[in-house]
C-alpha cells in the first residue's frame, strides 16, 4: 500500500516535468524578444492559467477515475449565467458564491447519474449535455454579454477575493495552487483518492472489494460541477461580465491538460502534480504560439496534436513500466 | 435477430413519418412540405447524410470518429483551392478524394497502431485539421465560379430529370452500396465481428485492424465527397463548414439503432436515421426558431435515442433470458 | 510407460524445449508436449504455471523464443493463428470465442465465410452448413439466425467446438471451456468433447478442475512454474494424488513412477531439473 501512494505520487512519468522545461525554453527562446519570460506575460499566464485550470483539476480525478466529461464547456457559462441573475436578482455575491457551488455540483449530479445508471460511454453521455445546456444558455441569453460591473465594482471585495494579487501574486494562482493541494491530498492520501483510483484501473475488482463504483464516479463528476461553478464565476469577475463564449474549447483543452500531466486515457493512473504541470504546458503553448504571431485558431491544431502525440508517448512508457513491474 | 433488426427500422421510419408530418402541420404556413423547402431539403440534406452513413459504418465496427466537420472543412479547402489555380475539376475531385481517404487513414493509423481510444484521437485531429484549414486559408474568404464547367456541377448539384437534385442520388446510391457491403458481403460480416467482439474475430483470422483502417479510410471518403458536394453548390469556402456534424452523425447512427458499443446496426437504420436527423435540422430552420435551439434538439435527441435503444436492448435480453 | 514415447505415426502434435519470455519473465522454461491423434489430453497446472502460454504458442497467438514445434511429424512454424489454423489447430477461447450480437450462421463462419458468385455472402449455405455442424454435436438449436447472446453457455462451447469441427480441425484446444458453467452446461461440454474424441479429433482440454477433465481425458500433462512436473495417463493415477501434486507444486516422493524411456522423455526431465533450480534461483532475488 505505502509502494502504491509513492507511486501515485511521481510526476506521471518522467515526461511531463521535462516537457515543461522544454516548453518554457522554447518559447523564451524563440518569442519575439524573448518576450515569453517578460514579467508582464509571466503575470498574465499567471492570471489566466486558473480559469481552464481549476476545471481541469476536477476533470484530472474524473478521468482518473475512468470517465469524461465533455459538458464543461457548456456547465460553465451556464453557471455564469446563473450567477449574473443572482446578482441581478440582489442577492451579495458573496451569497451567491456560496449558491453556486452546490449548482454546480448539481449539473454534475445529473452527468453522473446519467452515465452510471445508463452503463454508456460518458463522452456520449456528456457529448449531449453539452450540447443542451450550450442551447439553453445561449437561449435563454440571446448570446448577449451582461455586464456584472454594476454589481461588483472592480476592487471590491468580491473581486478581491477571487481576483485580487497578493504582492505580486494573482490570487487565482493562489486558488488554483490551493484547490490543487486540496484534491492532491484527497487524491493521494485519502481513501476517497484510493477508490478513485481503484474505479479508474478496475472497476470490477473495485467493486468486489466493497468500493462503491457508482457512488465514487457520481463524486467525481460533482467535484468537476462545482468546480466549474467556481471557474465561471471565477472568470466571469476578472471580464466583468457574462459572456456565452466563456469556456468554449475547455473541453479539449482540460483533457489536453490532463493528458499531457500523464494521466492515462484508460483511468487508474495519474497524479496531482501531473495534472497541475500539464494546465502550465497547455496554457503556455497556446500563450507561447499566439506570441510566436501564429493565428488565433492555428493554436488548436497544434493543441490537438499535443493531445494526440502525448498520449502516444503515454502509451509506450506505460507499456515498458508494465513490462518492466511485472 | 433480422426480424429485431426490421422493428427497430420500421420503428426509426415511424419516427420519420412522424416527424415529417408534424413538420408539415407545424412549421408556420406549411412551409416545410412546400416544393421549394423540399427540394432544398433533399439538395443540401445529402451532404450531411453521406457522412452520417460513413459514421454508422464505423460505429458498428466499434469506432467513433468526431473530426468529420474538420476533415470536411480541411478537404472543402483542398478543393476550391485546386480548382482555384486552373486544374480541371474532375482532377481536383479525384485529388481531393485521395486526401480525404488519406486522412482517413491517419485517423485508422493512430487508433489501430498507437492503440489511442478513437474518440479522443478524432477530437484532437478535429482541431488540428480545421486549425490547418485556418492557417492554410488565412483569413481570405474563397470563392469560385463553378458554372464554368457545367458538365462537373450537372453531375455533382445538377437535377436528374429537372426533378431529383443528384445529390440525393449520391446519397441513395453510396447507402445502396453499403447495404450490401455492410450487411450481405464478407467483410460486412468481418465489420461486424469486430465490433462485436475484437477477440473473437482476431482468433477467427479476421483482419480487424484492416477493418477498423478501412472503415476510417471510408469516413474519410464520404467527407471529401460531401465537401466535393458543398463546395460546389455554395461556390465558396469558409472555415466553418460542418461545424456540429461529427455529433449529429453519431446522433443519426444512434437514432437508426446503431450501437455505441458497436456490433450493432443496419444500413436501413442509419440511412433513416440520417434523414431523421436531416429533417430535425431543417425543421428547426423552417419553424423559424434561432439556431441555437439545434443544440438543445440534438442533445436531447442522442440521450433520448441512446436511452431508448438502452430500454430495448434490456428488454430483449429480459425476453431471451 | 511414459506417453511421449508412443510411436511416432500416432504423433500428432509436439512441442519440444519451448522457451518464451514476457520482457524479463520468463513464462515457459523449456516445455515438452504432445498430443496423438483422437487423443484428448487434460492440461492442469495452478494459475501462472504457464498453459495459457503454451496453448498460445500452439495456437500461432505467441511465437516461441525458442523450440521445436512438429505436427503430423514436420517440423512447422507458427507465426499467427492463420497459420496454426491452415496446419486443422482450431483454438476454442473461453468468452472470447463468439460475437454475442451475431447469428449463430455468422458466428460460425467469422473470418471464412463462403460467398456467391457476387461477391455476396452465401447465406443458404451457410445455415445449412451450420445447422449440420450443430447437429454433429448432438446440439439441436431452432434456427441459424438465432442470437449467440441467447445461448446459454454450455450452447455456446458447442457453437464453438462445432465451428472447429466444420473447418476439419484436427486438434480443438479448449481454453477453460468449463468455467464459470452450471453442472448441467459442464455435462453438456463433456459431451462435446467426447463427440469430437468419437470422430477421431484430437483435443487439448485446459482446466483448473481436475474432476472436469478426468472424465474425458486419455492423458494429463501438468504445469508448475513454466515447466513440466507430471505428464501422465488418467488410467494410471487418481484425482487426489493429481491435485496434492499441483498444490504443492513439486513432484516429492507422492509422485507417480516415471521413468524416461525415451530420449525426448530423458531431456524433458534433465529439462525439468535445470528448470526447477532456475526457479529457486530467480525467487531468491
Amino acid at each position: 500500500m505505502q509502494r502504491r501512494t509513492i507511486q501515485n505520487l511521481s510526476l506521471g512519468g518522467f515526461s511531463t516535468p521535462l516537457v515543461f522545461i522544454i516548453t518554457i525554453l522554447i518559447f523564451w527562446a524563440f518569442s519575439p524578444g524573448h518576450r515569453f519570460l517578460d514579467p508582464r506575460n509571466v503575470a498574465a499566464i499567471a492570471k489566466l492559467t486558473p480559469d481552464l485550470g481549476v476545471v481541469a483539476l476536477g476533470i484530472g480525478v474524473l478521468m482518473i477515475c475512468g470517465e469524461f466529461d465533455l459538458s464543461i464547456a457548456s456547465v460553465l457559462p451556464t453557471c455564469s449565467f446563473i450567477f449574473t441573475q443572482l446578482l441581478m436578482a440582489g442577492v451579495s455575491p458573496f451569497v451567491a458564491f456560496v449558491l453556486l457551488l452546490p449548482i454546480g455540483a448539481v449539473f454534475g449530479l445529473i452527468n453522473g447519474l446519467l452515465v452510471v445508471r445508463t452503463g454508456l460511454p460518458s463522452f456520449i453521455i456528456t457529448l449531449s449535455t453539452m450540447l443542451f445546456w450550450r442551447g439553453i444558455v445561449y437561449v435563454a441569453s440571446g448570446l448577449m454579454p451582461i455586464s456584472i460591473l454594476p454589481y461588483i465594482p472592480t476592487g471590491s471585495p468580491f473581486a478581491q477575493m477571487l481576483t485580487g494579487q497578493i504582492g505580486p501574486v494573482p490570487v487565482q494562482l493562489l486558488w488554483f495552487l490551493g484547490i490543487a493541494l486540496v484534491l492532491g491530498v484527497v487524491l493521494h492520501f485519502g481513501r476517497l483518492g484510493n477508490w478513485i483510483y481503484a474505479t479508474g484501473s478496475n472497476q470490477d475488482a473495485a467493486r468486489a472489494m466493497g468500493v462503491d463504483v457508482r457512488l465514487v464516479k457520481i463524486v467525481c463528476y460533482m467535484i468537476v460541477g462545482s468546480l466549474c461553478a467556481f471557474a465561471a464565476m471565477m472568470q466571469a469577475t476578472r471580464l466583468g461580465s457574462f459572456a456565452a463564449t466563456q469556456g468554449i474549447g475547455f473541453e479539449l483543452k482540460a483533457i489536453a491538460a490532463v493528458v499531457v500531466g500523464g494521466t492515462s486515457l484508460r483511468g487508474g493512473v495519474g497524479s496531482m502534480v501531473g495534472i497541475a504541470l500539464g494546465v502550465f504546458i497547455i496554457q503556455i503553448l497556446e500563450n507561447g504560439l499566439i506570441l510566436l504571431r501564429v493565428p488565433v485558431f492555428g493554436v488548436n491544431t497544434f493543441i490537438g496534436l499535443a493531445v494526440i502525440l502525448f498520449v502516444i508517448i503515454n502509451n509506450l512508457t506505460n507499456r515498458q513500466l508494465a513490462g518492466q513491474g511485472f | 435477430m433480422p426480424l429485431l433488426a426490421r422493428f427497430r427500422s420500421i420503428g426509426v421510419l415511424g419516427v420519420l413519418l412522424l416527424l415529417v408530418i408534424g413538420a408539415a402541420a407545424l412549421t408556420p404556413q406549411h412551409t416545410f412540405i412546400q416544393e421549394a423547402n423540399l427540394k432544398t431539403l433533399l439538395a443540401l440534406g445529402p451532404e450531411f447524410g453521406i457522412i452520417a452513413l460513413g459514421v454508422g459504418v464505423l460505429m458498428v465496427a466499434g469506432e467513433f470518429d468526431l473530426s468529420v466537420g474538420s476533415v470536411l472543412t480541411l478537404c472543402g479547402f483542398f478543393f476550391i483551392w485546386l480548382v482555384g489555380s486552373g486544374l480541371n475539376p474532375f482532377v481536383a475531385a479525384l485529388i481531393t478524394l485521395v486526401s480525404g481517404i488519406a486522412i482517413g487513414f491517419v485517423h485508422g493509423l493512430v487508433v489501430v497502431k498507437a492503440r489511442i481510444v478513437s474518440f479522443i484521437a478524432t477530437l484532437g485531429f478535429m482541431l488540428t485539421w480545421r486549425g490547418l484549414a485556418e492557417i492554410l486559408t488565412a483569413g481570405v474568404v474563397r470563392s469560385h465560379n463553378f458554372e464554368q464547367y457545367p458538365l462537373f456541377t450537372q453531375l455533382v448539384t445538377g437535377r436528374l430529370g429537372g426533378v431529383v437534385p443528384m445529390q440525393l442520388i449520391w446519397f441513395i446510391l453510396f447507402a445502396v452500396i453499403l447495404y450490401f457491403v455492410l450487411q450481405r458481403g464478407r467483410f460486412g460480416n468481418w465489420i461486424y465481428a469486430t465490433g462485436d467482439n475484437v477477440e473473437a474475430a482476431r482468433a477467427m483470422a479476421v483482419p480487424t485492424d484492416l477493418v477498423k483502417l478501412t472503415c476510417f479510410m471510408l469516413v474519410g471518403f464520404m467527407c471529401s465527397f460531401a465537401s466535393l458536394l458543398q463546395i460546389t453548390r455554395t461556390a465558396a469556402f469558409t472555415t466553418h463548414m460542418g461545424t456540429g456534424w461529427e455529433l449529429q452523425a453519431v446522433a443519426a447512427a444512434v437514432v437508426g439503432g446503431t450501437s455505441l458499443r458497436g456490433g450493432r446496426g443496419t444500413m436501413v437504420g442509419i440511412f433513416l436515421g440520417a434523414l431523421v436527423i436531416m429533417v430535425i435540422d431543417n425543421m428547426i430552420g423552417q419553424a423559424r426558431l434561432p439556431y441555437e435551439w439545434t443544440y438543445i434538439a440534438f442533445g436531447l435527441v442522442i440521450l433520448g435515442a441512446v436511452l431508448l435503444d438502452l430500454a430495448v436492448e434490456k428488454q430483449v435480453q429480459r425476453a431471451t433470458a | 510407460m511414459s506417453a511421449t514415447s508412443s510411436a511416432n505415426g500416432q504423433e500428432l502434435l509436439k512441442m519440444v524445449g519451448i522457451h518464451k519470455y514476457f520482457g524479463r519473465v520468463h513464462a515457459l522454461r523449456g516445455v515438452n508436449f504432445s498430443v496423438n491423434r483422437g487423443e484428448v489430453v487434460g492440461l492442469c497446472g495452478d494459475n501462472g504455471a504457464g498453459k495459457s502460454t503454451l496453448i498460445k504458442v500452439a495456437s500461432g497467438y505467441h511465437m516461441a523464443d525458442a523450440g521445436q514445434i512438429f505436427f503430423e511429424g514436420r517440423e512447422v512454424k507458427l507465426r499467427s493463428p492463420k497459420d496454426a489454423r491452415a496446419l486443422g489447430i482450431e483454438t476454442v477461447y473461453q468468452e472470447q470465442a463468439l460475437c454475442p450480437h451475431l447469428s449463430i450462421a455468422r458466428n460460425i463462419f467469422m473470418g471464412r465465410e463462403p460467398t456467391t458468385v457476387l461477391g455476396l455472402l452465401d447465406q443458404s449455405r451457410m445455415n445449412e452448413e451450420s445447422m449440420e455442424a450443430l447437429a454433429s454435436m448432438g446440439l439441436k438449436l431452432r434456427s441459424p439466425h438465432a442470437l449467440v447472446s441467447a445461448l446459454s453457455g454450455g450452447q455456446r462451447q458447442g457453437v464453438a467446438i462445432a465451428r472447429a469441427i466444420h473447418f476439419r480441425a484436427k486438434l480443438v484446444i479448449l481454453d477453460e471451456p468449463t468455467i464459470a458453467l452450471s453442472v448441467k452446461e459442464v455435462r453438456e461440454v463433456l459431451d462435446f468433447v467426447r463427440h469430437l474424441k468419437d470422430q477421431g479429433v484430437a483435443a487439448v482440454f485446459i482446466t483448473h478442475t481436475l474432476h472436469h477433465v478426468f472424465s474425458v481425458a486419455d492423458r494429463i500433462v501438468v504445469l508448475a512454474h513454466g515447466c513440466n512436473l507430471v505428464d501422465i495417463r488418467t488410467k494410471d493415477t487418481t484425482v487426489d494424488e493429481l491435485s496434492d501434486i499441483i498444490a504443492r507444486g513439486t513432484l516429492g516422493d507422492a509422485a507417480p513412477t516415471h521413468k524416461p524411456e525415451s530420449e525426448a522423455a530423458a531431456a524433458a526431465l534433465a529439462q525439468q531439473a535445470t528448470c526447477e533450480e532456475d526457479t529457486e534461483a530467480e525467487q531468491e532475488i
